[in-house]
């Protein structure tokens, strides 16, 4: 490897796009070479830029029920029954709700292992993106209105900061649950994606190093410190997501 | 054959990507309505062919389509106005030159300065280059969606990137990028 076919390639390696042997001789050059290094941190400063300043166009509010109007109209004229759930189908939703119920009662007795932990997070996080309108309870990128909105909600303080300047727009927050445990989710939005960032009660006081991976394809950030457990959940990449959760540590403390 | 069912599971397959469609849509024409109205013809084409989808993924055939009527709303305002499609940007371009690329963000009117510069030195950007930094940068797509959306090899992507992040790099940073080889 050397300087020239290293900046052919330069892109496609920060893309994660070359294959794991070419990127390992990319990063032994890179290690002592400064005049590519510079070249590198060219590229990290524009990411960096185009991620907190470039602007996201999203749909008009109007444009959905628009599109799904037409192409309505343009259904084969067949007359468009709606279906109603049988009997059968409602007491099967029963049943599997009871039984829900009681595994919860007794998941809640048992200390969560910590991949049913990063899984519960993820849970919680798909569940709120579910419906968007409900995402947030108090909507705020103001840090002096959402973190007041807690009080007499719940019985710790926890530490919401704009991130803004670094890309992570402050959205709002709610009540939500993690485990079954009440938990405050504190919402950041990083161009379109959203990043959920649970706060519970631990329910010991020891403090937990930063563990980052993967859950069916989203990013978990989960830690402990100060008697409380964060969780941050997003369909971000990883890396990113770990230079979040750095981001709120260092700000707790 | 077009029934409710296909038109629930091309919902859930194809329009919910319709944010990321409509990010591409503003950015290739950069016109509000013009964005609308190739989407809806987009939707409509997708819907037809639905059954031909195709493709590293859903999202990259769906925004082939949405490219493809971005660059038929294009033609058909250029036989309109013979103006270049990228006048509008350049005249943008050139006020924020002539007010000067903003320094240090150190107010909400600062920030906004500097968003707008981005914006437009993104708006600036040839077509060829601007469209591979907006579904890299932006849509966080891999190089082989892209290459199905904009119908070129993974070469012709990755030369495009490099060239476009070059561009924007001078601009936004000042900072001189690689060496010609």
């Amino acid at each position: 490897m050397n300087c020239t076919r290293l900046a052919q390639v330069l892109d496609a390696y920060l893309d994660s796009e070359l294959d794991r042997a070419t990127g390992e001789e990319i990063a032994q050059h890179l290690a002592h070479c400064p005049a590519c290094t510079g070249l590198r941190s060219g590229r990290d400063a524009l990411k960096q830029r185009l991620r907190s300043q470039a602007p996201y166009f999203v749909a008009p509010a109007a444009l959905g029920p628009a599109v799904h109007r037409s192409l309505t109209a343009a259904l084969d004229g067949t007359a468009r029954r709606m279906r109603r759930p049988s009997w059968v189908q409602a007491g099967a939703l029963a049943t599997v709700a009871a039984v829900v119920s009681a595994l919860a009662g007794y998941w809640l007795a048992q200390p969560l292992p910590d991949a049913t932990l990063r899984e519960q997070v993820v849970a919680s996080h798909v569940a709120a993106l579910n419906d968007v309108r409900k995402l947030t309870a108090i909507t705020s990128v103001d840090q002096h209105v959402v973190k007041p909105w807690f009080q007499g909600k719940i019985d710790f303080a926890p530490v919401v900061r704009d991130l803004s300047a670094e890309g992570y727009a402050l959205v709002g927050a709610r009540l939500d649950h993690v485990a079954n445990r009440q938990a405050v989710a504190v919402v950041y939005r990083v161009r379109n994606h959203f990043i959920n960032l649970f706060i519970w009660r631990a329910a010991a006081d020891a403090p937990e190093a930063l563990a980052v991976s993967s859950v069916r394809g989203f990013g978990v950030a989960t830690w402990a410190g100060g008697g409380l457990r964060f969780g941050a959940a997003s369909d971000i990449d990883t890396r990113e997501l770990e230079h979040f959760a750095r981001l709120v540590q260092a700000q707790q403390s | 054959m077009r029934d409710a069912a296909t038109l629930i599971r091309f919902e859930a397959t194809v329009l919910i990507h319709l944010d990321a469609a409509y990010n591409l849509a503003r950015w290739l024409t950069h016109d509000e309505l013009g964005a609308q109205d190739a989407l809806q013809d987009a939707c409509l084409r997708a819907f037809r062919f639905f059954d031909s989808l195709h493709g590293p993924s859903p999202k990259a055939w769906f925004m082939a389509v949405v490219r493809n009527a971005c660059m038929d709303w294009l033609k058909n305002q250029n036989r309109r106005t013979p103006e270049d499609e990228s006048d509008d940007a350049h005249g943008a371009l050139a006020a924020a030159h002539a007010s000067g690329a903003p320094k240090t963000p150190d107010s909400a009117a600062a920030r906004a300065a500097e968003a707008r510069w981005v914006r437009e030195s993104i708006a600036a950007l040839p077509r060829e280059y601007r469209e591979v930094v907006v579904l890299r940068e932006l849509e966080e797509l891999s190089y082989k969606e892209i290459s199905a959306i904009v119908d070129v090899p993974i070469g012709t992507v990755m030369s495009r990137l490099a060239r476009g992040r070059d561009l924007l790099q001078q601009k936004l940073l000042g900072s001189r990028t690689r060496m010609k080889s």
